[in-house]
């Protein structure tokens, strides 16, 4: 038993990561402590050379993660796209723990990172003690990948400015990080590379430029494709989080759970789920992260103001917030679906009702 | 020369089939070549050698009697059975079919005992029946078995597609594979239940072919055939009980051609069963032997993308070959297959997006290759069909023009019209339909007929679509839906189907239609919709329409349009205002003649009110939908008295105030003379205006006014002038003098109007 709250995911699940490096027959490309194909598995679940279970940390589409290995396979960086919620940076976690052992060289990349916390800042009392030394360096969790050949991973690539993203330009390409102050240069060793994390639906975040982006394979993960897995994890987190604020859930939870994804599908995908009419999509992205918050607090709204009675109308402001994003062109789009599809539904009756108030 | 008989197993459409069979050929350099395909229209096969002759075509088979039952075998380039035929005509070898005759296939006649029948998948989709079963694909009457799915999972693969692929057709070194093949076959119909009786009669009727050849031919013979088929061929089966299993062949005169085909048709998802999932995939491993080939079809990726306007660097090639490598490598396939050079795509030249790949998927995987065949090639189903409906119908083909009247509520006028229709769908003008779009909603068509020979070639272009016309006019409108954007001509073409009593092409373009509209928000476009499908609504009757489904998109549009309108009517410049304006009100009155219900006038009537609300609304919309409230006493009198006094106060723009005024009024300028506070507003305004501006406004009012009648303007004037008991208006007076004044000033008119200089 430990007392940290969280562990990364080699030590969470180091017996699999030894049972798999144990029993691996497939060859390693240098500096991988497993082949590919037992990281593909360590990903997707499965069962090890010597039997031993593998839980899946991905549920979702395999061809997806085999092409994200196959980009580290290749050495060249790896750009993990999709909207909030879809496992970004889990898969990221995971794959490095899986690759390199590690999954601690991280940076998260926000409006304040500069270029120091890219490359290396100094130890200052140093630098002014005996000058410029290697000693004086700090090398940031990039650097040190490069010289100990490990994966590094970059959170929220977008987020920081694009001056400081072009700094990894050199890095990609030549898999060196020059250090002009010591004139001299740190090269990566073998089993380097970079995985990076971005949202391909946010606003107010720096585009990549094009040669950066031209330095990346980007794999897209896509939001969940099936329906009762998406309640299960709504479900799933909602309980969670219910407890961890102190919110008894009612009884129906789960009805309302699967009727706002069920919304929230539809709207997402463009088409109602049996397929029979097209509808126009909102700017916002829905995902499933934001259909977790729309009941979590329609919970709060129910425990608060509602005597415990979780409804449409305690549901429906919040999901009008996730939905209508552009006043003008998300209010057409959410008229026309609960002219078209909602008011002939019987059992979303409060849900047409409430909404249509609201817009 | 060695008397042998050899056994090759191919995959239909397979290219790595193909090229080990060449290579095969060549070392056996057989006397004569066998191969599936029915026996009784072999004589068609010389018509491959013809340079003209352009795969993919299709060997088409019918019933003389009837073309609607007909069957198709596709050759594609890649085709193993079309490289053999070439191989075998290239070098003056025979070459002939072995398999059942076409008649076989085609329904029986009714009398026929149902289980010597083929299958009932067969019957029912003529395009399916005619498909050499696959070797990768079950038999038909059997889904539940599929022979290189069980392969390949005792492979390790996943899918039986991949793992032919990846032994078969882009294996660089099979080593001796037919003979592999045909064990692992024999292997597997070891357990297999026994076969259904039609294809048991194939094989019998395959051996006897074998069996006769082998007594007439010296020297090796090939026997190409789907793979599965190879251990049946090869067992013992004494000659009497084939024979037994080919008792009775149905009586059937048939009649068989070449058409040509398309690359789409050769694919799984077209309904062909022995399909391919990516003919353009398998023209490209035909065509590209060599050891550069993933470099190629990178490259052609890159090109496609390119075109469509992305940035697709060679250095990104360079990497997505690397990682399709690597892809490959991972998944222990011995070369990248189409599966992962998309996800390379996507990875290295989408940014990730598989949107983006999807725009240029279609065009790479299935590709649009046409197939054309040479003129020699005997008899055109299409025409035979003409011709059949021509004596039904009692029509003659006459070069002269010839006035044909039609009664629709008769059978064989209905008939007529429907064939005419389908002909014109065909682009075959022979009748042309006088006063069309008029006669909605009669029951009489009139025609002008007259037959031109090119009619004839122009028919025959349109094999590509079906073999009836009927057929072919589904399949050709079906096309051209697929192609059009625009939701009024995609609305319009449904029409056309109805006419032409295509029910199929008509239900696609209705799908079309609702899939198109959903994504349209395009006010004018939306509203353009509803006109046409109004009138097939309300006329439908004519003919036998199920009008259901087009009143439920009816509504979707109409609310669509009603959502959008408000936001549709900003801010817009005189064009526009006026095509909007127009199609607003064409709405209006296709609503009108639908005797909407309130699911439509509800929103309809909202959405008219908002935008006379909108302060942002363009003046011209907002005069037309105050109308159209007055109209429908949804906006009392008193209120629209207000409203028009209110934008043409003195404080409105006296370009506002215009714009509403003709909104108001155009085209319903009688409004006027019944409502009296209606006319005040207008007069106060018109007395209000000083003279520049009232001549540069006499264009509208001209416009406005000249849509009364003589009296009606009489009756206007009378009423804003007041009228006396002489018949002279009061408050106008005679000028004294003007008898004496008219001669000069009549002079002066004639001379401004001779362009002779302004006084």
């Amino acid at each position: 038993m430990t007392d940290k709250l969280r562990l990364p995911a080699e030590e969470t699940y180091a017996e699999e990561l030894a049972a798999l490096k144990a029993s691996d027959a497939g060859q390693k490309p240098a500096g991988w402590v497993m082949s590919p194909q037992s990281a593909v598995t360590y990903l997707m679940g499965g069962r090890a050379g010597n039997g031993k279970e593998i839980s899946a940390k991905y549920i979702g589409n395999k061809r997806l993660i085999e092409t994200a290995v196959a980009t580290l396979a290749t050495d060249r960086a790896l750009l993990l796209l999709g909207v909030p919620g879809t496992a970004k940076s889990w898969v990221s976690e995971h794959l490095s723990a899986a690759i390199c052992g590690s999954s601690t060289y991280v940076i998260q990349c926000t409006a304040g990172t500069d270029e120091n916390q890219i490359r290396y800042g100094w130890n200052y009392a140093q630098l002014l003690a005996r000058g410029p030394s290697r000693e004086a360096l700090v090398p940031a969790p990039l650097m040190r990948a490069m010289e100990e050949g490990k994966l590094c991973r970059l959170e929220e690539l977008t987020r920081m400015g694009s001056d400081v993203q072009d700094t990894l330009i050199t890095v990609l390409s030549e898999k060196m990080l020059p250090v002009p102050e010591l004139n001299t240069s740190v090269y990566g060793v073998r089993g380097f590379n970079v995985i990076a994390t971005a949202n391909n639906r946010d606003k107010g975040v720096n585009e990549l430029s094009s040669a950066l982006k031209r330095r990346f394979n980007v794999v897209v993960l896509p939001l969940p494709d099936d329906m009762e897995e998406e309640v299960r994890i709504v479900s799933q987190r909602v309980g969670e989080m219910a407890q961890s604020l102190e919110l008894p859930a009612p009884k129906n939870v789960n009805e309302e759970v699967r009727r706002v994804i069920s919304i929230f599908r539809e709207l997402r995908g463009g088409q109602t789920l049996d397929g029979k009419v097209t509808l126009k999509t909102p700017s916002g992205s829905l995902s499933t992260a934001e259909a977790i918050a729309v009941v979590v607090g329609g919970l709060s709204h129910a425990v608060y103001f509602n005597s415990g009675k979780l409804d449409a109308e305690g549901l429906a402001p919040n999901m009008l917030g996730a939905i209508v994003k552009d006043p003008v062109q998300d209010t057409a789009v959410l008229g026309e679906y609960l002219e078209t599809v909602l008011k002939k539904r019987s059992d979303y009756g409060a849900y047409y009702r409430s909404m249509l108030d609201l817009i | 020369m060695a008397r042998e008989t050899a056994y090759f197993g191919i995959r239909h459409h397979g290219p790595g089939s193909a090229r080990r069979l060449i290579e095969a050929l060549d070392a056996l350099d057989p006397a004569l070549v066998l191969i599936e395909g029915p026996a009784d229209v072999s004589e068609l096969i010389p018509f491959l050698a013809d340079d003209a002759m352009v795969p993919p075509v299709a060997l088409l088979a019918y019933a003389a009697d009837d073309p609607s039952s007909a069957s198709f075998w596709p050759f594609a380039e890649f085709s193993p059975e079309y490289q053999a035929i070439r191989w075998a005509l290239a070098r003056g070898k025979p070459v002939r079919f072995i398999d059942l005759p076409v008649s076989w296939r085609l329904k029986p006649p009714p009398a026929e005992d149902a289980s010597d029948a083929p299958p009932t998948d067969e019957i029912e989709a003529p395009e399916i029946s005619g498909a050499p079963e696959d070797a990768a694909d079950p038999p038909l009457q059997d889904h539940s078995r599929d022979p290189i799915g069980a392969l390949a999972h005792a492979a390790g693969y996943e899918d039986g597609e991949s793992w032919w692929s990846d032994v078969i057709e882009q294996n660089p070194d099979p080593g001796p594979i037919f003979q592999a093949i045909a064990d692992a076959m024999g292997a597997l119909r070891t357990d297999a239940p026994p076969l259904a009786p039609f294809e048991a009669a194939r094989e019998a009727h395959m051996r006897l072919e074998i069996a006769r050849a082998e007594k007439e031919t010296e020297g090796a013979i090939a026997v190409v055939c789907g793979a599965w088929h190879v251990p049946a061929l090869k067992e013992k089966h004494s000659q009497k009980d084939d024979k037994a299993l080919l008792k009775a062949p149905p009586k059937r005169k048939i009649a068989a051609t070449w058409a040509p085909w398309t690359s789409q048709r050769l694919a799984f998802e077209s309904g062909y069963s022995a399909g391919v999932a990516a003919p353009g995939w398998n023209l490209h491993l035909w065509r590209s032997p060599d050891a550069d080939a993933p470099a190629r079809w990178l490259t052609r990726i890159a090109e496609c993308l390119r075109a469509e306007g992305h940035l697709v660097s060679t250095a990104s090639v360079i990497e997505a070959q690397r990682l399709a490598t690597a892809l490959a490598a991972l998944r222990h396939r011995p070369q990248p297959g189409f599966e992962e050079f998309r996800e390379v795509a996507t990875a290295c030249f989408c940014h990730g997006e598989p949107l983006v790949w999807q725009t240029v998927a279609r065009k790479l995987l299935i590709g649009s290759d046409v197939g054309s065949i040479p003129n020699g090639v005997p008899l055109a189903p299409l025409l035979d069909d003409l011709k059949r409906q021509q004596t039904r119908l009692k029509m003659k083909p006459e070069a002269l023009e010839r006035e044909l009247s039609l009664d629709l509520r008769s059978d064989s006028g209905l008939d007529r019209s429907t064939l005419l229709h389908r002909l014109a769908v065909l682009k075959v003008n022979w009748g042309t339909l006088q006063d069309a779009g008029k006669s909605r909603g009669t029951f009489r068509e009139r025609w002008v007929l007259s037959w031109k020979p090119e009619f004839a070639v122009e028919l025959v272009e349109n094999l590509v679509y079906g073999a009836t016309i009927e057929q072919a006019a589904a399949g050709r409108l079906s096309a051209d839906l697929a192609q059009t954007i625009a939701l009024p001509d995609l609305a319009e073409q449904v029409h056309r189907a109805l006419t032409a009593q295509l029910s199929d092409a008509a239900a696609f373009g209705l799908r079309r239609l609702a899939d198109r509209a959903a994504n349209s928000s395009d006010c004018t476009e939306l509203l353009g919709a509803l006109v046409p499908l109004a009138d097939i609504i309300r006329y439908g009757q004519a003919r036998e329409t199920d009008t259901s489904a087009m009143q439920r998109l009816f509504v979707r549009l109409a609310i669509g349009g009603a959502l959008a309108l408000p936001y549709a009517a900003r801010g817009l410049d005189a064009a526009a205002a006026q095509s909007l304006g127009s199609s607003v009100h064409a709405a209006d009155r296709a609503f009108a003649l639908l005797e909407a219900s309130e699911d439509i006038s509800v929103p309809w009537m909202r959405a008219l009110h908002e935008v006379l609300a909108s302060a942002h609304s363009t003046p011209l919309i907002a005069g037309l939908s105050a109308r159209l409230l007055y109209q429908a006493n949804e906006l009392s009198a008193e209120a629209a008295a207000n409203e028009l006094a209110r934008r043409m106060s003195p404080g409105t723009p006296l370009i506002d105030a215009a714009g509403f005024f003709e909104g108001f009024f155009e085209g319903k300028a009688d409004n006027l003379l019944h409502d009296e506070p209606l006319r005040h507003c207008v007069d106060v305004w018109i007395a209000s205006l000083d003279e520049d501006d009232f001549v540069s406004l006499l264009p509208l009012f001209r416009r406005v006014f000249s849509a009364l009648d003589r009296m009606q303007r009489r009756r206007l004037i009378a009423s804003v002038l007041g009228e006396t008991q002489t018949g002279v208006l009061e408050g106008l007076m005679l000028v004294p003098e003007a008898a004496e004044a008219w001669p000069a000033h009549a002079a002066m008119i004639v001379k401004i109007l001779n362009g002779e200089g302004a006084p």
